[in-house]
């Protein structure tokens, strides 16, 4: 009797034992799926302030006066989209936070471009209206 | 049994030499490329008058970006993090000297505008 109550007792440990192995491996699976989406979240904050960089640089006319770094601002967003979609988090923040300042750089670079080319201008006119009033001293010098 | 073997004669002495070398060298010269570029480039602009003058808030940010690279570097030990962002701060450091430059040409144009009057 109590010999078949062992065997029971064995079998029974044997189906617990193996029922604890399943669940510590449904467990591992399981922490390893979320341990991975935890430990990267799709950087959509990031993505967002580049978008609205690249946005502000093509508003400041960026594609005209710093056309390499819009270029490469627009390439790094659409790396980022692309290893967000690989969901390569990590990658898709950097490659977004690096196409952010890049945009950030064309926009700067545009607006100093024009108002440089402002300045020149202004420069310019003024040459201009002095080369005239010297010109017109001089003639109402020789009349 | 010759007890006057000074520290020079023993044999794990030369032995520990070369690695001691080599233990120190890697200690003390591990650089990184990237990072000293940055730290180069935000030195550079520092030094300018120009830029400290007219562009010290994006400056400012290019310097606290490049702490953050060197942080990565030296506590994190996070090279791939700590390239990055001082790639990050080069190009603040390249966005503070443009803006230093619309600045002055923005002075220009005030200048120009008051002589034309």
């Amino acid at each position: 009797m109590s010999r078949i109550f062992n065997a029971d007792h064995g079998l029974m440990r044997w189906r617990k034992s193996r029922t604890w192995v399943i669940a510590c491996l449904i467990i591992l699976c399981a922490l390893e799926i979320s341990g991975c989406s935890m430990m990267g979240k799709p950087p959509t904050e990031a993505l967002a302030n580049a978008e609205l960089r690249l946005r502000a640089a093509s508003e400041a006319r960026a594609a005209e006066f710093a056309p390499m770094d819009l270029q490469s601002a627009r390439e790094k967003l659409e790396g980022s989209k692309q290893a967000i979609a690989a969901k390569r988090y990590e990658d898709a923040r950097r490659l977004a936070e690096s196409a952010q300042v890049e945009a950030e750089l064309a926009e700067v670079k545009a607006e100093t471009e024009i108002m440089r080319r402002a300045a020149e201008e202004l420069q310019k006119g003024i040459d201009a209206l002095a080369t005239d009033a010297e010109r017109g001293s001089r003639k109402s010098l020789s009349k | 049994m010759n007890r006057d073997n000074t520290l020079v004669d023993r044999w794990e002495f030369w032995a520990a030499l070369p690695l001691l070398a080599v233990i120190s060298v890697g200690c003390g010269a591990v650089r990184n490329p990237a990072l000293e570029r940055a730290r180069d480039a935000y030195q550079r602009a520092r030094h300018d008058p120009e830029v400290v003058g007219r562009a010290a808030v994006s400056l400012d940010k290019a310097g606290q970006t490049l702490e953050q690279a060197e942080r990565a570097w030296t506590k994190e030990k996070d090279v791939t993090e700590a390239e990055h962002l001082a790639y990050i701060a080069e190009k603040r450091v390249e966005i503070a000297r443009a803006t230093a430059r619309r600045r002055l040409a923005a002075d220009e144009i005030q200048q120009l505008k008051s002589k034309r009057e």
